[in-house]
């Protein structure tokens, strides 16, 4: 589990227009040129590092649950679902209680990183 | 004093007032008059960077900010909360008496920031405390958002520490601090935009710990699993432990949980010492 590199992907979908504007169109895209780019890093990350098979699936499906039972950040998380939302396809309400239903029977699990 | 700094809350109270908010538009009122009064040459204000100038790459766990001049509001913020890019002075002097002046101060190994860039935690105190943004501003981040996150003990020394050394300035200068965070709140999780608050056993307790003074209590109810049975974002009422510890640990001449579609939202002040 590569719970760091969900959250930086999170983090970094969040803070570009463009890339939630890309993510909403095609998530598939968005995360075959992350992953290229977090495969060959900068330093301090010389190794590189990429997201398991299950993470990728769970992002580009917006499956809330699993990533909440993965133990990424909760903050980013709805901070992600929010921006990566489409209101015409999903109102506010009912991502908030999808969101909610999804992480009910996870409890509280640990998000250390 | 300590305030939220909810940006729902914020946004909320830009046109009208809902009847919900209406506690918290007053509470906001008197606040403010409370600052205009005491007219402060500076506000060192404690607050939690979320992940906006922040991410976990680089986690400190107390940091200063020190530019003259400061950015605030990310363009998530705006998107988010409707947030406009401000910008906040700052007193690069005074950060640097905080940090300890020419050694770092030892006891608490401050990070630091030569371009600290303020993000809503710290933004919304102000845009409600001093709308003109006049008042020079020292941050002081605090890692309630990552864990690990320091323990209440390390808040308390850090209340401590900062009253010290605004004291030991030895100059007239008038300096307000405020802490900026949460009671029992929840983000991300199975109990967040309940409507009510996801621990209201918690907030009363919390409120009762300023009300009446009660550092150690206080300390020894807000471990990070204590935290976490609050609610998944209550870290950031440890920033209110060292508003408690600054003031001495003195009972808090307000104190109130104000009831909210969004919980309690917390509200605390103190008599100038």
């Amino acid at each position: 589990m590569s719970r760091y590199l969900v959250n930086k992907l999170m983090w970094e979908v969040d803070r570009s227009d463009e890339a939630v504007e890309g993510f909403k169109a095609d998530a598939g895209v968005v995360l075959d040129e992350w992953e290229a780019r977090t495969l060959h890093p900068m330093p301090p990350y010389p190794e590189g590092g990429t997201l398991t098979v299950d993470e990728r699936r769970a992002i580009e499906n917006r499956d809330y649950g699993s990533l909440y039972a993965m133990g990424v950040n909760p903050f980013l998380l709805w901070q992600f679902a929010r921006a990566i939302s489409v209101p015409e396809e999903t109102s506010i309400e009912e991502l908030v209680a999808s969101f909610r239903e999804a992480a009910e029977p996870h409890g509280y699990p640990d998000f250390f990183t | 004093m300590g305030v939220t700094h909810n940006p729902l809350m914020w946004a909320e109270l830009r046109n009208s007032v809902p009847d919900d908010l209406a506690g918290v538009a007053a509470n906001f009122g008197q606040f403010r008059s409370v600052v205009s009064d005491l007219a402060p040459d500076v506000i060192v204000l404690v607050a939690s960077d979320h992940f906006h100038m922040l991410m976990t790459a680089n986690m400190p766990a107390f940091m200063i900010g020190k530019a003259p001049m400061m950015r605030a509001a990310f363009p998530n913020e705006m998107r988010h909360f409707g947030l406009s890019p401000k910008q906040v002075i700052g007193d690069p002097a005074l950060a640097a008496h905080l940090l300890g002046g020419r050694d770092l101060a030892p006891d608490m190994d401050f990070a630091f920031s030569d371009e600290p860039w303020l993000d809503h935690s710290f933004l919304v105190p102000l845009l409600l405390l001093t709308p003109k943004l006049d008042v020079p501003v020292v941050p002081v981040f605090t890692n309630c958002n990552a864990p690990p996150i320091p323990t209440a003990a390390r808040f308390s020394e850090l209340g401590t520490y900062l009253a010290e050394a605004i004291r030991g300035l030895g100059s007239s200068r008038r300096v307000l601090a405020i802490g900026s965070g949460h009671l029992a709140h929840e983000l991300g999780g199975p109990r967040q935009f309940l409507g009510t608050s996801p621990d209201p056993d918690f907030d009363q307790k919390a409120v009762s710990w300023m009300a009446d003074g009660k550092l150690e209590e206080a300390m020894a109810a807000t471990s990070f699993d204590r935290l976490t049975e609050a609610g998944n974002e209550s870290y950031q009422f440890l920033n209110f432990i060292t508003c408690l510890a600054a003031a001495g640990g003195r009972a808090a001449n307000f104190a109130e949980g104000t009831p909210t579609r969004f919980g309690a939202l917390p509200f605390f002040s103190w008599d100038v010492p």
